[in-house]
C-alpha cells in the first residue's frame, strides 16, 4: 500500500510547502533529478510525492486520485461541488493568503453592501436591457454567494481568465469576483470591495481526500503527516 | 430516449379539448434566454454545450420560455393557448435527469381572473383524469396582494421594490424585514465633498461629480450604470438611511405573511386583515375575489385548496397568481402568472400570460403507488 501526497510544482507555493514539510521533519527528495515531478519522503516508506499545479491538486483530491495535497482553499471550493463531503481541510498553512471578494467600481457611491448590489441587479435589465454582468473565473463560489447566500438570482457571469480587474473599466462586465491579497490591483483599477463582500478568506491548506477504500496502515501514515504538519503550522 | 408515459396521449387529448394548440419545441435550445430569465443558478442544473460557432446551447430544461419565444418569433396573434408535452433535462438531486413535462401556456387573455381560473382548473382536471380518485391538495398564492399591502403601507419606493423582490424567498424576506427595522445610519464610504452635495440634495451636482470621476479613472460612462443613475440611487439611499420600518408596519407585514387559510375563507380573511390593519387593498382584493368566483363558475372544487399569503416565486417575471398541486406529499403540478416574461423576452407589447406544468414522472409514481394499494 502507498499514499500519494501532492505538492505545488512551482513558485512560492512550492517553496513554502517544501519549507513547512521540512520543518515538520518530512524531508522531500526528488526522484532522479531536481526537476523531476516525483519524490519520496525520507524515512517514510509508502509515501509518494507528486508535484502538480495547484489547480490540478484540487481536482485530483476531488477525484480521489491523490490522498493528500497542499493547495489553496479557493481552488478546492471552486473546483469541487460539496467540497466538505469529499475532502477534509486538515491544517491551514499560513501562506498563499488570498481573499475571494466582490468588487464594484469605486464610483458606485451608492453601493456598499450585497443588499445594495441586490437592488441594482433587480432593476438592471429594466434600465439597461441586459442583466448585471460579473466577470470572474470563480463560477461556483460566485453562484453560491450570490444565489444561495444573498438571494440575488438575476445576473450573468462572464468568464474571465485573466486581468479580471480590468473588465469593468473596459465595459466587458459591471463588477468582478476575484482574488486579492493586498488589494492594490483593485485600487489601481478603481474598484472597491463591498463591506460584506468577502466570499472566502483563502490560504494554502493541507487537504486530505475522503476515501472509503484506503487501508488502515495508509490512514495511519496520513494521520502521522497531518499531526507533524499541524504542530508546525499551529 | 425515455418512453412516453402511457397517459401522455390522454393528456394531449384533454389539452386539445381545452382549445390549446400543440406546439413542437426542439430539444436543443440556445442557453442564453434560460440563464437570462432564471439566473446563473440554473447553469449548474442544465446540460450545456457549445455550437461550432461558440454559441451556448442546452438541452431544453423547461417549456415556458421556448414556447413564449416561439410565440414572439412567429408573430402569432393573441389570445392563444399552447399545449406541450415532451422531455426536459435538468440535473436533480432526487429523481432522474430527464423526465417528461406537459402543460398549457395561455398567452394574451385580458380576462385575468378567467384565465387564472382556467389554468388551475385545467391542471386539476388533467391530474384527476390520469389519476382518478387521487386526493389533490392545491396551494395558491398571489404576489399582487403582497404588492398591494406593501404599497398601502406607504413604504418608500426603495423598500417596496426590495420587499417585492424578496417575496417568495422566506429566508431573504425575513432577513430583509429585520434589517429594515433598524436604521442604517450615515451612508458609508463617501467623502466630505459627496456628503455635502448629499446634504443639500443636489442630485445634478452629484451626477456631474460622478461623471468627472468616471472620465478621470477611465471608465466608460455609457457602458454600465450611468452617473445619473448612481446619483439618483445615492440620494434615495441617503433619504432612507435614517428611516426604519416602524413596529406597526413590521407587525402588519408579519401578520399578512402568516396568513394560511382554506380558500373558501380567504376572501373574508383578507378583508378582515385589511380592516384591522387599516389598509386599502380594494383593487387587489377585487382581482383576488374575481378569481375565486371564476374558479367556482369554472366548476373547480375549492374544498381542498388553501391560500398561503407568503407563497410566491422569487423570480422577477412572475407577477400575480402562483399555485401548486400535490398528492401524497409530491408536487405534481405547478403554475402561475408571468405577465412580465414576454416583454423581457422581447415582445413589443405587454402580453398577460398564465400557465402550468405537470411533472409526468411524479404523476406516474403517484399512480403506481395508488394501484399497489388494495382496493377498498
Amino acid at each position: 500500500m502507498s499514499v500519494t501526497i501532492a505538492l505545488p510544482s512551482k513558485g512560492r507555493m512550492k517553496d513554502d510547502a517544501m519549507a513547512i514539510f521540512a520543518r515538520a521533519g518530512l524531508e522531500i527528495v526528488n526522484i532522479g533529478n531536481e526537476r523531476s515531478y516525483r519524490g519520496v519522503i525520507t524515512g517514510m516508506d509508502g509515501a509518494e510525492v507528486a508535484f502538480l499545479s495547484a489547480g490540478e491538486i484540487a481536482r485530483e483530491l476531488g477525484n480521489g486520485n491523490i490522498d493528500m495535497g497542499v493547495t489553496g482553499e479557493d481552488l478546492v471550493r471552486e473546483d469541487l461541488s460539496a467540497a466538505d463531503e469529499r475532502v477534509t481541510f486538515c491544517a491551514r498553512l499560513g501562506f498563499g493568503h488570498a481573499d475571494v471578494v466582490v468588487a464594484v467600481p469605486d464610483v458606485w457611491l451608492d453601493v456598499d453592501t450585497m443588499a445594495d448590489l441586490g437592488d441594482v441587479a433587480a432593476d438592471f435589465r429594466a434600465r439597461h436591457g441586459r442583466r448585471l454582468r460579473i466577470a470572474t473565473k470563480y463560477w461556483r463560489l460566485t453562484q453560491q454567494f450570490f444565489s444561495a447566500q444573498h438571494g440575488i438570482q438575476v445576473y450573468r457571469i462572464v468568464e474571465s481568465l485573466g486581468a479580471t480587474e480590468g473588465a469593468p473599466a473596459s465595459g466587458q462586465a459591471d463588477i468582478i469576483v476575484d482574488i486579492t491579497s493586498t488589494g492594490s490591483t483593485l485600487l489601481a483599477n478603481h474598484l472597491k470591495i463591498l463591506s460584506d463582500g468577502i466570499i472566502l478568506q483563502s490560504e494554502a491548506c493541507l487537504v486530505r481526500s475522503r476515501s472509503d477504500v484506503r487501508s488502515a496502515s495508509d490512514e495511519v501514515l496520513l494521520d502521522d503527516i497531518v499531526q507533524r504538519v499541524r504542530t508546525i503550522a499551529a | 430516449m425515455l418512453n412516453q408515459p402511457k397517459f401522455a396521449d390522454d393528456i394531449m387529448t384533454l389539452f386539445a379539448r381545452r382549445k390549446a394548440l400543440p406546439v413542437h419545441i426542439p430539444v436543443i435550445q440556445p442557453a442564453d434566454p434560460f440563464l437570462d430569465m432564471a439566473g446563473e443558478d440554473l447553469r449548474r442544473r442544465i446540460f450545456l454545450t457549445e455550437s461550432e460557432t461558440g454559441e451556448s446551447l442546452c438541452l431544453r430544461p423547461e417549456f415556458t420560455i421556448p414556447v413564449c419565444l416561439r410565440h414572439i418569433e412567429t408573430a402569432s396573434g393573441t389570445p392563444q393557448r399552447y399545449a406541450y408535452l415532451g422531455q426536459v433535462f435538468r440535473q436533480r438531486r432526487d429523481g432522474e435527469n430527464e423526465f417528461y413535462q406537459a402543460g398549457i401556456e395561455d398567452l394574451g387573455d385580458a380576462d385575468i381572473a378567467k384565465a387564472d381560473a382556467h389554468a388551475i382548473r385545467d391542471a386539476s382536471d388533467t391530474l384527476t383524469a390520469v389519476l382518478p380518485g387521487i386526493e389533490l391538495h392545491t396551494t395558491l398564492g398571489d404576489q399582487t396582494v403582497f404588492e398591494a399591502v406593501v404599497a398601502a403601507l406607504g413604504l418608500p419606493d426603495g423598500w417596496q421594490s426590495r420587499l417585492i423582490h424578496a417575496f417568495g424567498d422566506p429566508v431573504l424576506l425575513d432577513g430583509l424585514l429585520q434589517s429594515l427595522s433598524q436604521a442604517s445610519g450615515k451612508v458609508p464610504g463617501i467623502d466630505d465633498n459627496v456628503a455635502a452635495l448629499l446634504d443639500s440634495g443636489d442630485e445634478a451636482g452629484l451626477s456631474k461629480l460622478i461623471d468627472r470621476q468616471m472620465v478621470a479613472t477611465g471608465y466608460m460612462t455609457n457602458a454600465s450604470r450611468t452617473p445619473a443613475e448612481i446619483a439618483h440611487r445615492l440620494v434615495q439611499k441617503a433619504r432612507l438611511s435614517n428611516a426604519r420600518l416602524d413596529a406597526k408596519a413590521l407587525d402588519v407585514l408579519k401578520t399578512f405573511l402568516a396568513l394560511d387559510t382554506p380558500m373558501r375563507d380567504a376572501a373574508d380573511a383578507l378583508a378582515a386583515f385589511s380592516r384591522i390593519a387599516g389598509l386599502d387593498l380594494d383593487a387587489a382584493l377585487s382581482i383576488f375575489n374575481a378569481r375565486v368566483q371564476a374558479l367556482e363558475s369554472a366548476g373547480f372544487d375549492l374544498s381542498s385548496t388553501r391560500y398561503r399569503a407568503a407563497f410566491g416565486r422569487p423570480l422577477d417575471y412572475y407577477t400575480g397568481l402562483v399555485f401548486e398541486m400535490s398528492a401524497q406529499g409530491a408536487v405534481l403540478a405547478g403554475g402561475g402568472r408571468f405577465d412580465r416574461l414576454l416583454t423581457l423576452l422581447g415582445a413589443k407589447a405587454a402580453i398577460p400570460s398564465v400557465g402550468f406544468s405537470l411533472w409526468l414522472d411524479r404523476i406516474a409514481a403517484a399512480g403506481a403507488v395508488k394501484s399497489e394499494r388494495p382496493s377498498q
